[in-house]
């Protein structure tokens, strides 16, 4: 297993001042991951250089595979996993798009590789900003999908991430929103290398490619069964809430924090409720206070498992509200927003079900202001229903 | 047939699909419908080499530092490695596919080094205590002789060489000027060749023309004495004082005799002999002008030969002809017309065409005519035919006469050293076929290297080693992303000012840190030199290596994908469709 890279040891948690990216490298590190493979992109470059410096240093005795592309990047590290060890890679946009295939090889080989996605807009037009789009398009893959709100929780993400993967058999993505976290520094506290050794153990898989014993991995499956190990990634999937809680409340008992699938904030008695993933939440968490002192009877919640969708997390939530409000950063073209998409397929077999207001915002890394998100709300407490079904939020006229 | 799981139950089945045992029963060779396999083929540096020299092999040799070993590999083809690193204009280097990438490979400076290496280690080629076979006689000492010579004599048969001259060596002797081929390197070539129980006898003048009758007691005989009568121009003058020709000259110096000669010298002609000539006069303290008919395209010597004459301080007239020498109290006025280029003439060269009415003047002391060598005929025996200045033989060097054989410059026009050798090799073979009764023909059709006429003795003496399909590997059959760019070495050479002083070697050897780099540099050709590129790509661990041989595909699992043949740099594994 590989060392902790250039971490204080012994000394608790210490605070530091980085950007995302720089967090998503100290959880790699952190992770005690063995096998880096990646290829560069923007926003994600940083995170590559971060590792590819450390481990070139030799301070960090991680092997790092060089590339020819992000299909490589996936290919490699499903070869390194099968191999029983702990691999980790990062991208965006485009280079998530070419990952495709090898996406799907990673979850029915069941293989519990950790992403990170810094969330880009694919192109053209040609676009390097923050849009959800790259990792909303990529979730029929059968990877789970954790969004984040801030530095802090991309690094806490990763550790937990490694806790549920290896747990369920399933690949996790990471995701956080390009350069509003990737680019941008906040305090991070950075647990000891002690601590997350003593929440993460070491990788020891069942199955894994031992020249001694030699057999063949993700060999053919006739009709006759194919189906079954489909049905296996389903229920593996049914287990991450479960399982995704308990390794919440673990870390919370070693680092004090926590994340759940969702969070709800807000009136408890809410009638309106504004729902985000993402960096928005923050921004939202502000307009909601502002309108609660203003009195109005609303509330937000902050989506961050969106693989698998957390539909009884949301059961739970939607009690008595009459109406959400659901910002997409993200168009599935002919749809509409992708996290509306999923809230009403959930909401369909509620019986008082709230109207759903699907707002488009902030796509290609427009910012998503307070003012937007004012209006948002306000528009859904002044409608019973929405006028249309694609709400479009700060388009020009 | 394969052994499919039968799972009862959805708990039975495992989380992955994995198989429960090895997979060796899946004899996935069988979905195969083309099959790779190693096989070694011609690299163009050998083919294009006229003394056949296993060039991808010695250098393979110098790379893992083996030098002695490079040095053994050279000598199986050739007894003059010394001498061709330093005086054979390397057709080789013309051919490397190196050159297509960056530059060539600095064959000839590899071949020197492992040659002043054995020499320095005092190495030397075993002598066979197997009895002689027959006596075989061999007229000339010079490079084909001597080739022919030693190669009969590793064979077993006794050899005498018979040289009218009193030192051996003929061309390599009073041909080449020391500053390309010191005389102590071509002593030791030769003493190598005679350790090996070949006698030379010097001075040996046989009956002229040569009786065959004399040579009785020889069961067969090599005839190679070259070509060394210098062509005149047929003007007037030129049998007059003063005037030399071009290799009686170059005897001369090479013999450190006297030369009468004035300040001023023009040399005729545009071969080797005339560059050689022209700085053989420089370092002499004199001043040469080479006067040529054509032009500098159409020059005969060699590019770098020509570059370092005028280096040197040579003057190169071009599209002057002397058409009279006129004597005039010890100078000579030269008369020359001046020339202009017509048509192509059957060389393939566009013929000089005298300019009516250009007649001028040069003034110089002495003339220098090196137009060219013809063969002395009168001396060759009866029997033997001729066509176009050249003695007639058949493919194996066989003449008109039972037993006698003819090579060298005698019967070619292509007259370079590493032309020789290989003449005076081929005619060892013939000779040893023509005495054991097998068909010389079909022996060195087995034998030729690409598509010839180069040939190799050693598959002749060892034909199951180191087979070679005999395809050329072109440039474009090599997978070049796996070279990165170097430069070649280089010899260095004295500076300029140094070699005109005097007759020393001017280029020295190359040391071994960069013979070593520069062997490092060769692409290897055709020849696996074991870079593991297939053992390392092969998706199926297909790629076998073990005790006893260095690759070998394991057909039972083997897909045919090729990408071992894709991958490999050097064209050195092949693909054939399945045979079903």
């Amino acid at each position: 297993m590989s060392s902790g890279g250039n971490l204080s040891k012994g000394g608790g948690e210490m605070k530091k001042v980085i950007t995302g990216n720089q967090a998503v490298a100290y959880g790699v590190i952190l992770s005690r991951v063995d096998v880096v493979s990646a290829y560069p992109i923007t926003p994600q470059t940083t995170i590559v250089e971060e590792l590819s410096e450390l481990i070139a240093s030799g301070r960090l005795k991680t092997i790092f595979l060089k590339v020819e592309s992000e299909h490589s990047a996936l290919a490699a590290l499903t070869g390194a996993s099968t191999g029983g060890v702990r691999c980790f890679t990062a991208t965006s946009s485009h280079g998530l798009a070419y990952m495709h295939e090898m996406l799907h090889w990673a979850c029915g080989a069941r293989l519990p590789i950790v992403m990170v996605n810094v969330n880009r807009a694919i192109g053209p037009p040609w676009n390097i900003w923050n849009d959800q789009s790259d990792s909303l398009s990529q979730r029929d893959t059968g990877w789970i999908q954790l969004y984040c709100e801030n530095n802090q929780e991309v690094l806490d993400t990763i550790l937990q991430a490694y806790r549920i993967a290896e747990e369920v058999r399933l690949p996790v993505m990471v995701v956080l929103d390009a350069f509003v976290l990737s680019h941008t520094s906040e305090a991070v506290e950075i647990p000891s290398i002690e601590e997350v050794d003593s929440f993460l153990p070491p990788y020891c898989p069942d199955d894994f490619i031992d020249p001694q014993e030699p057999k063949a991995f993700s060999v053919i499956a006739t009709p006759d069964y194919f189906m079954e190990f489909r049905f296996k990634v389903q229920r593996a999937m049914e287990r991450v809430p479960e399982v995704a809680q308990k390794v919440n409340d673990e870390f919370k008992a070693h680092f004090g924090r926590g994340y759940g699938a969702i969070e709800r904030y807000g009136r408890e008695d809410a009638e309106v409720l504004l729902m985000t993933s993402g960096t928005v939440t923050g921004t939202s968490r502000m307009v909601i206070q502002g309108m609660l002192k203003k009195g109005c009877p609303v509330g937000g919640v902050k989506i961050k498992h969106f693989r698998p969708f957390p539909s009884k997390e949301i059961h739970e939530t939607i009690k008595g509200v009459k109406k959400i409000a659901i910002i997409d950063r993200s168009l599935s073209p002919g749809v509409g927003g992708i996290f509306a998409q999923e809230l009403r397929a959930v909401l369909y077999p509620h019986e008082e079900k709230p109207q759903v207001f699907g707002f488009i915002s902030g796509l290609g890394g427009r910012d998503i202001t307070p003012n937007l998100i004012e209006e948002a709300v306000q528009y859904t407490m002044d409608h019973d229903r929405p006028q249309e079904e694609i709400l479009w939020l700060g388009l020009k006229k | 047939m394969s052994k499919q799981l039968q799972f009862k139950s959805l708990l039975e089945m495992p989380e992955i699909a994995v198989s429960v045992g090895s997979m060796d029963w899946n004899k996935t060779g069988a979905w195969r419908t083309q099959q790779p396999f190693y096989e070694d083929k011609t690299p163009p540096c050998s083919a294009a080499c006229p003394a056949g020299n296993d060039i991808v092999s010695f250098i393979q040799e110098i790379s893992k530092e083996n030098y002695e070993g490079a040095w053994r590999l050279i000598k199986e083809e050739n007894p003059f490695p010394a001498i061709c690193g330093r005086v054979c204009f390397h057709p080789c280097e013309l051919k490397c596919n190196r050159g297509s990438f960056d530059e060539p490979i600095a064959i000839h400076a590899l071949e020197r080094f492992v040659a002043d290496f054995a020499a320095g280690q005092r190495k030397k080629i075993e002598r066979t205590t197997e009895k002689g076979r027959e006596r075989i006689a061999i007229i000339g000492s010079g490079p084909a002789g001597m080739s022919c010579a030693f190669h009969l004599a590793k064979l077993h048969y006794r050899v005498t060489v018979f040289e009218s001259f009193s030192l051996a060596g003929g061309v390599l002797r009073f041909g080449i000027p020391s500053y390309r081929l010191s005389k102590d390197v071509l002593d030791q070539e030769l003493s190598d060749i005679e350790a090996l129980g070949v006698e030379i006898r010097r001075g040996i003048s046989l009956s002229n023309p040569l009786r065959i009758e004399d040579l009785k007691d020889f069961q067969a005989i090599f005839i190679a004495t070259g070509a060394h009568q210098s062509r005149g121009l047929s003007i007037p003058g030129e049998k007059g004082r003063g005037v030399y020709r071009g290799l009686d000259f170059l005897k001369k110096i090479n013999l450190k005799a006297r030369v009468k000669l004035g300040e001023k010298i023009a040399v005729i002609g545009g071969g080797n002999t005339a560059v050689d000539v022209a700085r053989s006069v420089v370092r002499l303290g004199k001043k040469a002008t080479i006067l040529y008919r054509r032009s500098k395209e159409e020059m005969p010597a060699f590019e770098e030969e020509i570059t370092e004459a005028l280096e040197e301080g040579v003057k190169i007239r071009y599209l002057v002809n002397p058409i009279h020498i006129h004597q005039k109290d010890g100078l000579k006025r030269l008369e020359c017309l001046r020339m202009a280029l017509g048509e192509k003439d059957e060389s393939g060269r566009r013929r000089p065409v005298p300019i009516p009415n250009s007649n001028f003047f040069l003034e110089v002391e002495n003339v220098i005519i090196a137009a060219g060598e013809d063969i002395e005929f009168s001396y060759l025996p009866k029997g033997m035919e001729r066509r176009e200045g050249i003695v007639l033989t058949q493919r194996d060097g066989s003449t008109g006469i039972k037993g006698v054989f003819a090579g060298g410059d005698l019967t070619s026009n292509q007259r370079t050293v590493a032309h020789a050798i290989g003449s005076g090799k081929k005619a060892a073979m013939a000779i040893d076929c023509h005495l054991r009764g097998k068909d010389s023909e079909e022996a060195i059709r087995q034998v030729l290297i690409g598509e010839g006429p180069s040939l190799s003795i050693f598959r002749y003496l060892h034909p199951d080693e180191r087979p070679m399909n005999s395809h050329v590997v072109a440039f474009e059959e090599l997978n070049t992303d796996y070279f990165e760019l170097a430069k070649r070495k280089r010899e260095s050479k004295r500076s300029v000012k140094e070699r005109v002083k005097g007759f020393k070697e001017m280029t020295s050897t190359l040391g071994e840190d960069s013979a070593s780099e520069e062997a490092k540099r060769c692409f290897s050709c055709g020849t696996c030199n074991e870079c593991e590129n297939c053992y390392v790509f092969c998706p199926d661990g297909s790629v076998l290596k073990g005790a006893g041989f260095s690759h070998q595909v394991d057909y039972d699992f083997c897909k045919g994908c090729g990408i071992c043949f894709t991958e490999c740099p050097r064209g050195a594994i092949s693909l054939r469709e399945e045979a079903r």
